[in-house]
Formats: C-alpha cells, structure tokens, sequence
C-alpha cells in the first residue's frame, strides 16, 4: 500500500539530493587540494562554496532519505542489513560534513592557507560517503529499492521466453 | 578570533544551538508523551515552553539588540528552567513513587518508566538561553567573566546528566552493540575537562578538551544513525513509522550531545 504523500514527495527525491551531496563534496577536496598544491586562491574558493553547498544538500538528503524509507516496504533479507548499514552512515556522514565545513569556515574567515589536516579530515569524510554511496548503489541497482514497484511494462513488453512474470522483490504482488 | 564568533556573535550562536537543543527537547518530549497518551495537562507544559523558548532564542540571534527580545529570553528561559524541574519531579513521582514496587523496584523503573532525567534538557536549554540573554547584554566572551564560565558548567553538568540517562537506557538496550559503549565512555572525559575549565579556566587544558567536545559533536551525529538503525532493526522497520518510532530508540536523543558540545566549542573559543 502506497502512502499518500504530498504530490511534491510522492517522487523519490532521494537521489536528487544525493547526487548533489556527492558531487560538491567531492568537488570541495579536489578544489581545495589542488588550490593547496598549486596555490591557486580562486581554486580555494570554490572548494569553500562547494562545501557551503554540501551541507544543506545532506541535510536534504537525510530528510528524503527517511521520507523514501517511509515509502518502502522491505522484508527483512540481505537488502534490509544493507538498508540498515545505509541509514547508520548516513547521519555520521552529516556529522563529518558539518564538522569539516565548520573547520573551512574558520579557515575562511581567517582567510588561512588549507591545512594538510584538513585535506586528510575532508578525505576521510569522502570516503564515507563513497562507502554510503556504494551501498545505497546497491540497493537501488541491485535490490531495486524504490524502483521495482514503480516498473511499467510498455504495452508491446513480452517477458523473456521461459521467465516467470516480473514481479517486486520487495513488495509483494 | 574571528569576527563571526567574536562578541556579540558568539552568544547569538549560542542562542541557535539552544534553539536547536529545545527543539531536539520538544520533538523527544512530544514522542514520549503522546506514546504515554497525555493523561496529564502538564505533559503539554514542555511543548509550549518549548516552542516559546525556542522562538525567543531565534529572535535573540536575529535582533540581540532588542531590549524586549532579550527580556522574552530571560522570561521563557526561567519558564523553561522551571518546567523541567517540576517535569522532573513529575517523572520521578509517576514514574517510581506511583508505580507498583515503587522504590523497591528502583532499577525496573529507572529503565522502564519515565526517564528520571530527560526534563532537566529543557532547564538546560532554558539555563543557557538566560546565559545567552546575559552574554548578548553584557558582551562577556573572557573566560574571567561569570557569564561565559557559568555558561561552560552548565553544559558540563548537561553532559553529566546526559550520560546517566544513557547508561540506564543502554543498560536496558543490553549493549546489544559496542557502539551503545561509546556515549559512556568520551562525553564523561568531556564533561570533566568543561567542568574543571569552568572551575579554573586554565589555557593549557582548553585543546584537550576541545578535541573531546569534538568528538563528543561527532558521536552524537553517529548516535542519531545507530538510533535511526536500531528503529529500522524492528518489525516493519520505518515503514511502520509511527509504532516503531514510538517502541524504538529516542531517535533524536544523541543529537543532544552534539548540540551541548557545540555549544562548548563556541564557549571555548573565548578561552
């Protein structure tokens, strides 16, 4: 049973801001690391703004996060441990993310030349996200949390000789 | 210092962790209320103190010059103050004293009955809102000023409590995961190292204890996931939202070691 949800979340908005978290964050290191190697102030700039722009996106993402979470009904089984592992990063991340931008904030006022620390710091927060990203991967390409149920057949679809019917794996038909 | 968290900012600062604080207050009490069922009108007494203190707070960040705004904190930080003390006495009262076995089944009930401290977060949050009217007013940051050192105890005494409660939920959680070790075991060293700084604020300890209040910032946001998995780790997970937020762990509990951190870490910033 779907819930009835107002029509701005009715979409899984998840991946939205997931994507956007991502890509900032990442984007942050990276211009901050090469501003630090080639001593480029423009380039640290932009891995302070990035990382202005991550912090609301994860905060975004948590919060669809949990609204998909609502959504979806999955029976306990291997994508369940996975969903579970997801949702323990997913706040630790925020932490980390809050932290280091806190940390780039009073770099920034200082206007103070990034530390290797914080490079090393901002890594570490990287990571996490990779290993959050990869799970979270899995559970939409793999287990196809979000996306099975919501599958249309287009009206020429033949299912492939000798195949049983599709159905969702974590919805029952 | 910087000119963001030099005064006067650092006491608006300050008013935004307490407003996220009484937040994180408000949504925990309203859970453990309605899962009661509200038999009492004074179980509505935290969410409207709340929301008073919280609106107050965001005003004082806002415009901290206003003479009224800063007398509306003073105001709702008392009330505040006081309801969490009269909560607590609530709590202790219908939640052992009342209860069958009452002290003789002391421990059944400090695990399974109303949790004994959780009120004394809102006289928290109301304590350092009067600090951050206080601080706004006479623009203290010094840590030979009363205001910033009072403001330093009362977190480490909120860190203390915070922990207590932890232990007893935890204890009856089983530590069915090493993680439910760790709010026992770096907050205590944060609470010490905040509580000795507010007694004598000595400069050769402050990194020591700020790399704690770090850590402790950080545990909360790890909390806030393992709580999130711990409600998803029951029948049904999130997707029975209701029912399982209610018979799961508080889901926003751990945030309130982040928020008491930050707001030592702003403190600490004058140090």
């Amino acid at each position: 049973m779907a819930h009835k949800s107002p029509r701005l979340f009715a979409s899984p908005t998840h991946p939205i801001f997931t994507h956007f978290t991502i890509a900032l964050t990442a984007s942050s290191l990276v211009f901050d690391g090469l501003g630090r190697i080639c001593n480029v102030s423009s380039l640290a700039a932009a891995g302070w703004w990035t990382i202005v722009g991550a912090v609301p996106a994860a905060i975004g993402a948590l919060a669809s996060g949990l609204t998909s979470r609502r959504r979806l009904a999955m029976e306990e089984g291997a994508a369940r441990t996975w969903l579970r592992a997801h949702m323990a990063i997913g706040p630790s991340f925020l932490g980390g993310l809050v932290a280091s931008a806190i940390w780039r904030a009073s770099l920034w006022l200082e206007t103070a030349a990034i530390p290797w620390a914080y490079l090393v710091a901002l890594g570490a927060v990287v990571a996490a996200m990779t290993v959050q990203g990869y799970l979270g991967g899995e559970l939409v390409y793999r287990f196809g949390a979000e996306v099975r149920e919501r599958y249309e057949k287009l009206p020429n679809e033949r299912e492939p000789a000798g195949e049983p019917a599709r159905r969702s794996r974590t919805r029952p038909a | 210092m910087t000119s963001l968290v030099s005064e006067p900012f650092l006491w608006r600062w300050i008013a935004v962790a307490t407003a996220v604080l009484t937040v994180i207050v408000i949504g925990e009490s309203w859970i453990g209320h309605y899962r009661s069922g509200f038999p009492l009108r004074a179980q509505y007494a935290p969410l409207v103190g709340g929301m008073a203190l919280a609106t107050a707070c965001v005003a004082l960040a806002l415009v901290p010059r206003v003479e009224w705004v800063r007398l509306a904190v003073r105001w709702a930080g008392w009330v505040a103050v006081f309801t969490g003390v009269i909560g607590a006495g609530y709590h202790h009262y219908y939640g052992i004293v009342e209860k069958a076995g009452g002290y003789r089944w002391l421990l059944h009930h400090l695990m399974y009955g109303a949790p004994q401290l959780a009120p004394l977060a809102l006289s928290t949050a109301g304590a350092l809102a009067v600090l951050a009217s206080e601080g706004v007013a006479s623009a203290a940051v010094s840590p030979s000023a009363s205001v910033p050192r009072l403001a330093l105890a009362v977190v480490a005494i909120a860190l203390a409590g915070a922990v207590a409660q932890t232990g007893i939920l935890h204890y009856r959680g089983a530590f069915n995961t090493p993680f439910m070790y760790a709010p026992l075991a770096l907050p205590p060293l944060a609470a010490l190292g905040t509580g000795w700084l507010a007694l004598a604020p000595a400069v050769g300890l402050t990194g020591v204890v700020r790399v704690l209040l770090w850590a402790t910032f950080l545990l909360g946001f790890v909390g806030l996931g393992m709580h999130l998995r711990g409600l998803d780790r029951q029948m049904g997970g999130l997707h029975v939202f209701l029912f399982n937020l209610l018979q799961g762990p508080p889901p926003l509990a751990p945030a309130v070691y982040a928020t008491l951190a930050g707001v030592g870490l702003l403190l600490l910033r004058a140090w």
